[in-house]
């Protein structure tokens, strides 16, 4: 294998285990894929066909500069008293679609990806699929990879009464 | 439906302390159609902020009720608005949600309209072998009835007979002057498009939106993120929540307003966390220390009956939309000072995200409990809900010292601790619309 192609698929294994880690609810596991200073991003849609651009300036449905808030969301989770999150509802994350946006170096992955990511709600006897894209930074920290930054792009924003990070 | 079973579904007896509801307000699908008619097709309804369309030809599309709206500026600078369909076959015309365009073309048969919803082109109209009949009819866009603006505000309505909007808003303009005068240059939605729906009827969206009781057990886990994040180390920080045990200590209280409106306000213990704070005196100078100090404070809206202007944890601009009985279309906008710094847009932004949005930590968890609501109103033995008692002894007709010194004359006034959590708050709303609907099945106007 040429090293970009293994760069590429050590890059995809991380992709590919946050949406197992969400499925299967092992949080700590899932916060530990992304850098304390990740920036998270699910820009809004301005309109019909385009795509916030500034989440300085624009409404984001989620915007984290750094991991604290990916935090928040599981202590939320964790303290059993949020309606919207019991019972959890249930995921699976369809991961596909996984391509460098740029050559591959050793210190740095540029990546996409096209996702789904099924969710049923037990609550509810409803299921609903959001569907988009990613982009992602990996950078390789301390021997392993991990997210520097990754922005999410919800397709279909009209939202089914919610969305939290698993649903994505 | 009618007059008598009506009167069945509010039970409202002030002078015995009594005011309760019956489930089937939120769950009889006959009055998903009354309420289109009676109420929703004959109140004004909000349709843009007049910064959403500033030059000539801008627009944007909404909703009244079932009717699709489009909001225009004309060629000559004025804003209006039309049914936004076809006079041909009645397709929806502008399929886009906001934009510029000088013309309006239709995708079916290509019939033209301008800004001014003036037609402007039948396609191969000479060709058309019409009848002189048609030629003489207007082709136009239909208007919608009435269109009026208040501080910025554009609001709409399908009856003509409806008072002037500044009559209808009554004494709650006081209240809403003190979120549009937020920036001598006027307020502004920022960009982005939040919209949601539910799977429960549309007025629990109109409690919820001023119903403190359920803070502190629907947003538990909320209130257990901010005291994670209030040592000031961990957690989304740039959100900069308000700390709820500060809160929770403060005065509180509510008016009623005429025409079903409401508003609840508590006092602000961290008023420098409002992203407002930087520019407080460039504002007091402007509207003056009473109003300015209101707008450092806590205070929820509705506008009878589907707008809601709030300002707890961020100034926000809400519309909920009867879908079905049992289902409602949201959208949440956050409403912000045209000009202001980048800075404080940014601070705004997190804080509107985390509380708000349909992928925030409070809004999903208010969401669900309606549908659970919707769920547990078909339970056969439950017929008048307990849910519209806290505070009613609390209640004072007509206006309080306190109203007195912001210069308005509510219908009745409450003051007192947060915790009194008052559902008298509702009172209001139910009533108007029970009014609204009665005077509907009796045949007559809406207003008197």
């Amino acid at each position: 294998m040429s090293e970009a192609r293994a760069l590429l698929a050590a890059g995809e294994e991380v992709l590919q285990l946050e949406g197992i880690y969400l499925d299967e609810q092992r949080w700590n596991e899932w916060i530990a894929l992304f850098a304390p200073d990740c920036e998270y991003w699910v820009p809004t849609w301005l309109s019909e066909d385009t795509l916030a651009t500034d989440p300085q300036r624009e409404m984001s449905h989620i915007y984290y500069a750094n991991r604290q808030g990916l935090e928040d969301r599981i202590v939320r989770i964790r303290t059993g008293r949020s309606p919207a999150s019991t019972p959890m509802p249930r995921t699976a994350h369809l991961v596909t679609a996984v391509l460098a946006l740029e050559p591959p170096t050793p210190e740095l992955l540029r990546l996409r990806s096209t996702w789904s990511s099924h969710v049923f709600f037990p609550r509810a006897r409803t299921t609903y699929t959001f569907f988009g894209y990613a982009h992602y930074e990996l950078a390789r920290r301390e021997g392993r990879w991990v997210i520097q930054r990754k922005k999410t792009v919800l397709q279909n924003d009209y939202i089914p009464t919610m969305l939290d990070v698993y649903c994505i | 439906m009618d007059v008598s079973e009506l009167r069945h579904c509010i039970d409202d007896r002030p002078e015995q302390g009594v005011f309760r509801v019956h489930h089937k307000v939120f769950s009889d699908p006959e009055l998903f159609e009354l309420e289109q008619r009676y109420i929703f097709e004959r109140t004004w309804q909000f349709l843009a902020l007049e910064s959403e369309v500033p030059r000539p030809n801008d627009f944007v599309t909404g909703w009244i009720g079932r009717t699709p709206v489009l909001v225009t500026r004309d060629a000559q600078g004025e804003v209006r608005a039309f049914a936004n369909v076809c006079r041909h076959k009645g397709s929806v015309l502008c399929r886009s949600e906001r934009g510029n365009a000088k013309y309006h073309v239709c995708a079916y048969h290509g019939w033209a309209y301008d800004a001014g919803g003036r037609n402007v082109h039948i396609k191969d109209v000479k060709d058309g072998c019409f009848a002189g009949a048609f030629d003489a009819e207007n082709h136009d866009l239909l208007p919608i009835a009435r269109v009026e603006r208040y501080k910025g505000l554009v609001f709409g309505s399908l009856s003509p007979a409806v008072p002037p909007l500044e009559e209808i808003l009554g004494e709650l303009r006081f209240f809403i002057d003190l979120a549009m005068e937020q920036s001598p240059q006027g307020m502004e939605f920022v960009p982005g498009r939040a919209a949601y729906t539910f799977a429960a009827n549309w007025k629990f969206q109109m409690d919820n939106g001023v119903d403190f009781y359920h803070l502190t057990s629907t947003h538990k886990s909320f209130i257990a993120v901010q005291e994670r994040r209030s040592t000031g180390k961990e957690g989304h920080q740039e959100a900069r929540q308000f700390d709820w045990s500060k809160r929770l200590s403060q005065e509180a209280g509510a008016f009623q307003f005429r025409h079903g409106h409401t508003v609840g306000w508590l006092n602000q213990a961290e008023v420098e966390k409002r992203p407002i704070y930087p520019r407080i005196a460039e504002i007091r100078e402007r509207v003056g220390d009473l109003r300015a100090d209101w707008m450092l404070k806590l205070r929820n809206l509705v506008v009878f009956p589907n707008l809601q202007i709030a300002d707890s944890t961020s100034l926000i601009l809400r519309t909920f939309r009867p879908l079905a009985v049992d289902r409602t279309e949201m959208r949440v906008r956050c409403l912000a000072p045209i000009g202001e710094p980048p800075e404080q847009r940014a601070w705004r932004l997190r804080q509107f995200e985390d509380f708000f949005n349909a992928s925030g930590f409070a809004t999903p968890d208010d969401t669900v409990t309606y549908e659970d609501c919707q769920v547990g109103y078909a339970a056969q033995p439950l017929q008048w809900l307990q849910g519209y008692a806290r505070g009613m002894a609390t209640v004072e007709p007509g206006a309080s010292p306190l109203a007195r010194s912001l210069g308005i004359e509510p219908v009745s006034s409450l003051q007192g601790g947060f915790r009194v959590q008052n559902e008298a708050i509702f009172h209001p709303m139910y009533r108007e619309w029970a009014r609204l609907i009665e005077r509907g099945l009796a045949g007559e106007e809406a207003y008197a």
